[in-house]
């Protein structure tokens, strides 16, 4: 079952670009990743799913149903953390985590105190008092406080130290456990790399790629780096399959999909001096995916 | 009703203030009274000397100022001018707070609708208002009795009193609208001020022209002090006026606010 489907999607801006013909689903009970650089749209299409902005054509539903019209109802089982948090400044944490719970009914005071405990945050700070990393943990403990089913993440970690990602890395896999949906979205490739089944890559408002990562990281792609004895012609190496090609004078790096006997044949045809055949990781695909597009 | 009482609570400073200060003007204008009904001839022939656009633009009528009502009327006029001041602040923050504070994002991703959002601010704010007027309203009904030298009725100072209400409601629809239409809303006193002192020079203004036509524009000139003295009654048409502008203006706030996209900070 989808918990997230996402239909053509578009939202413009006036002339400036939003999103455009966005399509994906997240199933029940994954890990979805998000990636795309800065001003991608992925916070467009989160905003979107949320009904903070309404959509130019195109629809999202959530739990099957349509999220702009049954956005309040919907709402009561998603967790959000936006990516900058602000909250009421005079109000103390505990008022404010009190005040995020009484929009839900249940009763979520043990909760809040689990969550408290597990990002060791101070209840009884105002929030005015509270670094940014602080801030974040009580919009973390916010998001989380209902056990909702759906977890919305718009790049969770900025801000936290390496030790309370972890923890929260945790968390939210705990969350994942018990029956939790997650829709991660990053620019740091490493978290989602860590966390996710599946990644929708976003390029200037288009997805472009929507692929389990271990896929993405499967055998398809390798990095060959050569060095040669004497120069070769620039061209020799370009042909398909063949991607971010560079030639510093007697190195010689591309990265490699398609048929492998293909370009070890053509490796064996020059003189070579030494040869390093890697696997790429996820930054070096993500990028390759992006330089692609220009 | 949970964001209600959190309303409620943000307005309880600001709320306190105002209401502490409007009290605070109407017991030391209603003060000085006495002495004023005392030597009110001094004064006739005092004022007489102003020019008479002068006197006009500040209200200043020589025949009624030293009966008790008149003379209330009078200083109620600067009484509206904060009240209208209040309403206007009240009106203009409670939804451009949250994007200004940037909190929008929370409360719009609570299982809410946008209407119970603005339903559970206007009331809290018209809460606030309430209190405000009945505590002045108290407080000044208790200031009269206490300074009269002569009888006065009682209803007409009522009746003059409660405008203050009617002129805060028009613009807290006004600052409700107004904060809706814009996009982000930097700081709220300058376009409260403006507003309201805007449209109190242009009552000004509408004094010293006697024209009919211009008290349409200010709300300030809605409710004539003189004429509800005379007549005790207020007049029907601006009091339509009144309640089609609230409405219209309530209602396109609504209407644009659910349409509205919030965009991220």
């Amino acid at each position: 079952m989808n918990v997230i489907e996402i239909k053509n999607l578009t939202k413009s801006y006036g002339k400036a670009r939003g999103i455009i013909d966005v399509s994906f689903n997240v199933e029940e009970g994954e890990i979805f990743g998000f990636i795309g650089p800065n001003g991608a749209g992925k916070s467009t299409t989160i905003r979107t799913l949320l009904s903070l902005i309404y959509p130019t054509s195109g629809s999202a539903t959530i739990f099957g149903k349509d999220c702009v019209e049954f956005g309040p109802e919907i709402k009561k089982e998603i967790g959000y953390l936006p990516s900058e948090v602000f909250y009421y400044d005079n109000m103390k944490v505990i008022d404010l985590l009190k005040y995020s719970a009484s929009f839900y009914k249940k009763d979520c005071s043990k909760r809040i105190k689990e969550l408290a405990e597990i990002m060791d945050l101070d209840l009884n700070k105002k929030i005015d008092d509270l670094s940014f990393g602080n801030k974040k943990k009580v919009g973390i403990v916010q998001g989380l406080l209902h056990e909702p089913k759906l977890i919305i993440l718009d790049e969770p970690t900025s801000g936290l130290d390496p030790l309370m990602q972890q923890k929260f890395f945790d968390l939210l896999e705990q969350e994942n456990k018990k029956g939790a949906t997650i829709l991660l979205s990053s620019h740091i490739l490493g978290e989602v790399q860590r966390l996710c089944n599946r990644v929708a890559i976003i390029k200037e408002g288009k997805i472009i790629k929507v692929e389990k990562i271990s896929t993405l990281q499967e055998n398809n792609h390798k990095k060959f780096k050569i060095e040669v004895k004497s120069k070769i012609e620039d061209n020799y190496f370009n042909i398909s399959g063949v991607s971010a090609l560079e030639i510093n004078d007697n190195i010689i790096s591309f990265l490699f999909r398609g048929d492998i006997n293909l370009i070890m044949k053509k490796i064996s045809e020059i003189q070579i001096a030494n040869l390093w055949i890697e696997e790429p990781d996820l930054e070096e695909i993500f990028m390759h995916y992006y330089e692609k597009e220009d | 009703m949970n964001m209600f009482i959190h309303e409620m609570k943000a307005y309880r400073k600001s709320t306190i203030i105002w209401t502490c200060s409007l009290v605070g003007i109407i017991v030391l204008f209603l003060s000085i009274y006495p002495s004023f009904a005392k030597e009110a001839d001094v004064f006739k022939e005092l004022m007489e000397g102003f020019p008479e656009p002068v006197r006009k633009a500040f209200g200043l009528s020589v025949d009624s100022m030293s009966s008790m009502v008149g003379f209330y009327s009078y200083t109620f006029l600067y009484i509206t001018l904060c009240g209208a001041i209040q309403a206007m602040n009240l009106g203009t923050s409670i939804l451009s707070k949250e994007v200004r504070e940037k909190t929008a994002d929370f409360l719009l991703t609570k299982p809410v609708t946008r209407s119970q959002i603005i339903t559970s601010k206007l009331l809290a704010a018209l809460t606030s208002l309430v209190i405000t007027n009945i505590v002045y309203l108290t407080v000044a009904s208790f200031m009269a009795s206490a300074v009269k030298v002569e009888d006065y009725s009682y209803k007409i100072f009522f009746m003059v009193s409660i405008t203050l209400f009617f002129v805060q409601l028009i613009f807290l629809a006004l600052g409700v609208i107004v904060s809706v239409l814009s996009r982000k809303i930097k700081s709220v006193l300058p376009i409260s001020l403006g507003t309201v002192f805007g449209f109190f020079i242009a009552g000004m203004l509408a004094s010293i022209i006697g024209d009919e036509a211009v008290r349409y524009i200010t709300p300030f000139k809605y409710f004539d002090t003189n004429y509800i003295i005379k007549n005790s009654s207020y007049e029907a048409r601006f009091i339509i006026l009144e309640v089609v502008f609230i409405v219209v203006a309530i209602t396109a706030s609504y209407y644009v606010y659910c349409k509205k996209d919030i965009h991220a900070v």
